[in-house]
């Protein structure tokens, strides 16, 4: 029975191995190395399924209502089974392959090259090649389920060290460069040939971070105790110190990244950095009002045009005189608040009729709303007003006297103002009698307007602010591009800042920087993998929504909520075992000091 | 005493008259006249699906009726949203418990201030000394009207979730987070339903002191006898959507059409 399920689960790696091979994760990958000569990308996709099956394997169980955790020994077995499934439906794709010749195959799968087929063989025959990939996938799996079944003062910090260390690997191209201008030696960390992390350099990496997480286990609460007194204890502080360091860490490293890493990577910052404004302005309307809306690149065109026609800019068409129909010569400083007014008036306009519908039909009218923006700004018959297919150029560098915005090491820091000024925005928004409001409506609409809110005008003020923060990114991005065409503003826009909120925790401020790093940084940083952006979307958020639902950095005063009552119920409990009645017994002691 | 619901009375802070609710063909109010005095608890009885908490549903808005009036301390309030109605004072709590499950107990009562408040964007982001004080007072106001159970929901367990309560203190939050909206009428959906026998006792005498302590007119419906016995001025029967029978609750107790109504024809005949 259980044997069947671990083959089961095995068999569909092997099939997600397959996938990965043929989409090209793995053959276009030969020689990206991530540590030493010996760990490649490549190597990574084709083991790390089998890694996954072993760990599911042997995930815990219910068994008749009891949580029935496994032994070492018993995961050991189990991961081997499912791992050593994963290899050998991967080895029999192999085999098939070579049987019929690659050759045969490539015309459909393009992606079923040479250095694939030899690479799989480990430059063995196909035969010996497949008996080390099974035995290689065995070896995965089993590590991946003596891991899951380990108990977490082991687990968290290799898993820690393992993802951290992966996660420098894939930073070959970031980390060298802060090294260089730091004046660092860089060898030691990064293979000076081919970029991969050095086996010494990998070590360092994971000893560091396992060390840090195990901080973080219940093993590490001595030391974090005697490190909060010596930083003067719990006196005034909101946060625990730990977690005070690791914010101040955080900001430093945002304001001195672009000092660090050049003008190239910068470049990809900035972007994060606007699509971070428009994620903490969709956030208002997703996360805290509830709305799901798709159709949020309507605000963004909306503020990189309205900002380019304010500002003067021009209309990129031959043939026609190049100043648009309406056209304003404001300074960029000037224009701003008008274009968020705009888009806030828009917000009232376009939500009045929209916003009664509930739900999935908000979602397919929003889509809808979104989809005109793209077509209108694309038409002729706004080409007198907006340039139609080719655009504008000449759009403001938001310089102040002089000092101008365009360069990617400045716009960064123009933009990372204009995100920790739509942060803060947002935060007093969430704290106040308006959050409380939204929060209200968000749990039960019905009940909120039976309670004395006016869910139309909550609704309204949610979708008003939360497009004039998101046409507060339309702007900065014309300012950063310094041209427009209706290319940049596709429905991928939207679907784009709905996935890297929803990935960092809906309503969560640090949550929505994580995700814009993540899923506009990360691919941005790795110019190889720019043909698999949307592949990895998917699966980082598809991965979120089954593994994490709250996202990864989930609202930090709600979870640490959580855990407090947990402590005051286990008081409680006691209490009541004692003897007292439940209701009448008052706070307990520990719990409300 | 003359028959009370014969003599138009000024001081009358709620009156319905000839009010029709219908779903499709189905009649749940079907020409309901009733009034509520104030300071008066009232309990509104009657078997399943009689129209009480459709009722209530129309009064406070959240059905607009077919036919009839609703007047609130004179003027008529058809047609108003339920978060205007909740502003003119009549709050309500729901028959199948309504929380704000993933905010705290304080929040919770907190959302009932929201109707007599008012910071806006402006006021909320620069956190002007008006809106600051606005906060306290919400704040404050919320404490007291959860102190109304006593610790039930206060101390440590201002700052919990709601979805931490038991059913009992689930049915006292609601009542709390309708009682801090500061309401003139408060419209009580079988406050007892789910309570064991003691928390049932203990809910009629805190009805009681709604009226007491804070001047509230109340309205209940209530299927515990013993409740109804023990809090109601007076009491109203429906079934199919009319009023059957009113008056004390002995002489609705005894009277033949409610009698019927609960156990058939033939007990009655």
């Amino acid at each position: 029975m259980a044997a069947r399920r671990w083959v089961r689960t095995g068999a569909f790696a092997g099939i997600v191995t397959i996938f990965l091979a043929l989409v090209g994760l793995i053959g276009g990958f030969t020689d990206v190395f991530l540590i030493g000569d010996e760990v490649t990308f490549a190597g990574l996709m084709l083991l790390l399924p089998a890694f996954v099956a072993g760990f599911v394997a042997a995930a815990p169980r219910i068994e008749g209502g009891e949580r029935r955790e496994m032994s070492l020994g018993e995961a050991a077995v189990a991961a081997a089974v499912a791992a050593a499934s994963a290899g050998f439906v991967f080895a029999l794709a192999v085999l098939f392959t070579d049987l019929i010749g690659d050759e045969r195959i490539r015309p459909i799968f393009l992606n079923v090259s040479p250095s694939l087929m030899e690479f799989v063989a480990f430059g063995q025959s196909t035969v010996v090649g497949a008996v080390i990939l099974v035995a290689l996938s065995t070896m995965a799996g089993v590590l991946g389920g003596v891991l899951r079944a380990a108990p977490p003062v082991i687990r968290r910090p290799v898993t820690a060290a393992v993802v951290v260390t992966v996660l420098f690997g894939f930073l070959q191209r970031v980390i060298p460069i802060a090294l260089d201008q730091l004046s660092l030696e860089r060898d030691w960390l990064y293979h000076p040939i081919h970029d991969g992390l050095t086996w010494v350099g990998a070590a360092v990496v994971a000893a560091i971070s396992a060390g840090i997480s195990l901080l973080n286990t219940r093993f590490g609460a001595r030391v974090r105790g005697s490190l909060s007194s010596s930083i003067g204890g719990r006196s005034g502080l909101a946060m625990s110190p730990v977690r005070l360091i690791a914010s101040v860490a955080a900001v430093a490293l945002l304001i001195a990244a672009p000092l660090l890493l050049g003008s190239v990577i910068s470049e990809v910052l900035g972007t994060v950095m606007v699509f971070a404004l428009l994620g903490i302005g969709l956030n208002i309307v997703v996360g805290y009002a509830g709305l799901l809306d798709l159709g949020y690149v309507f605000f963004f065109a909306l503020g990189a045009y309205s900002l380019a026609l304010l500002t003067g800019a021009t209309l990129n068409v031959y043939g026609v005189p190049p100043d648009p129909a309406i056209s304003g010569d404001l300074n960029f400083y000037i224009a701003i608040p008008i274009v968020m007014l705009i888009a806030a008036a828009a917000g009232l306009l376009v939500g009045a009729p929209v916003l009664r519908l509930r739900g999935d039909y908000l979602a397919l009218v929003t889509l809808g709303l979104g989809e005109m923006v793209t077509v209108l700004v694309g038409s002729p018959w706004l080409v007198p007003l907006v340039g139609g297919p080719s655009g504008m150029r000449g759009i403001t560098d938001a310089a102040i006297g002089g000092f101008a915005f365009r360069d990617p090491q400045r716009f960064y820091y123009l933009a990372l103002a204009f995100v920790a000024l739509a942060a803060f925005l947002s935060w007093r928004l969430a704290t106040s009698r308006i959050g409380r409001a939204w929060t209200a409506m968000r749990e039960d609409e019905q009940t909120a307007d039976a309670m004395g809110i006016s869910t139309t005008r909550f609704k309204l003020l949610a979708f008003a602010i939360g497009g004039a923060i998101g046409s507060l990114g339309g702007a900065l991005f014309a300012v950063k591009i310094g041209s427009l065409t209706p290319a940049s503003f596709q429905v991928i826009v939207s679907i784009q800042v709905l996935g890297l909120v929803i990935l960092g925790g809906l309503g969560s401020i640090p949550g929505v920087l994580v995700g814009a790093l993540v899923l506009v940084g990360l691919p941005g940083l790795l110019r190889e993998f720019e043909e698999y952006r949307f592949l990895a979307y998917g699966a980082a958020v598809v991965a979120v929504m089954v593994l994490r639902p709250q996202g990864l950095v989930p609202n930090v005063r709600r979870s640490r909520e959580l855990q407090e009552e947990e402590r005051a119920q286990d008081e409680w409990a006691k209490a009541v075992e004692e003897g007292e009645t439940p209701g009448e017994l008052g706070p307990p002691a520990e719990v409300t000091t | 005493m003359s028959d009370p619901a014969r003599s138009p009375s000024a001081d009358a802070v709620l009156e319905v008259r000839g009010l029709e609710k219908h779903f499709g063909g189905l009649y749940a109010l079907s020409g309901l006249d009733m009034e509520v005095r104030r300071g008066e608890i009232v309990s509104v009885i009657g078997p399943n699906g009689a129209g009480k908490s459709t009722l209530f549903n129309v009064i406070t808005g959240i059905y607009e009726p077919d036919a009839g009036d609703i007047r609130y301390q004179g003027s008529t309030i058809v047609g108003l949203r339920p978060h205007q109605v909740v502003k003119l004072g009549i709050a309500r709590t729901f028959q199948s418990v309504r929380l704000f499950a993933n905010m705290t107990i304080l929040e919770n009562a907190m959302v009932g201030q929201h109707c007599r408040s008012k910071g806006g964007v402006f006021g909320s982001i620069v956190r002007t000394p008006g809106v600051r004080a606005e906060e306290d007072r919400i704040r404050q106001r919320a404490e007291e009207a959860l102190s109304f159970f006593g610790k039930r929901l206060s101390g440590y367990r201002l700052e919990q979730p709601a979805f931490s309560l038991s059913y009992a203190n689930r049915r006292r939050l609601e009542m709390a987070r309708a009682m801090a909206t500061d309401p003139q009428v408060l419209l009580l959906d079988e406050p007892t339903a789910g309570m064991n026998p003691r928390e049932t006792l203990e809910l009629r005498d805190h009805i009681v002191r709604m009226r007491d302590e804070l001047g509230l007119t109340v309205v209940v419906i209530e299927h515990d006898m013993r409740v109804v016995k023990g809090v109601s001025d007076r009491v109203i029967a429906c079934d199919y959507g009319q009023k059957i029978a009113e008056g004390t609750y002995e002489e609705v107790a005894n009277d033949e059409r409610v009698i019927e109504a609960y156990l058939g024809t033939k007990a009655a005949g």
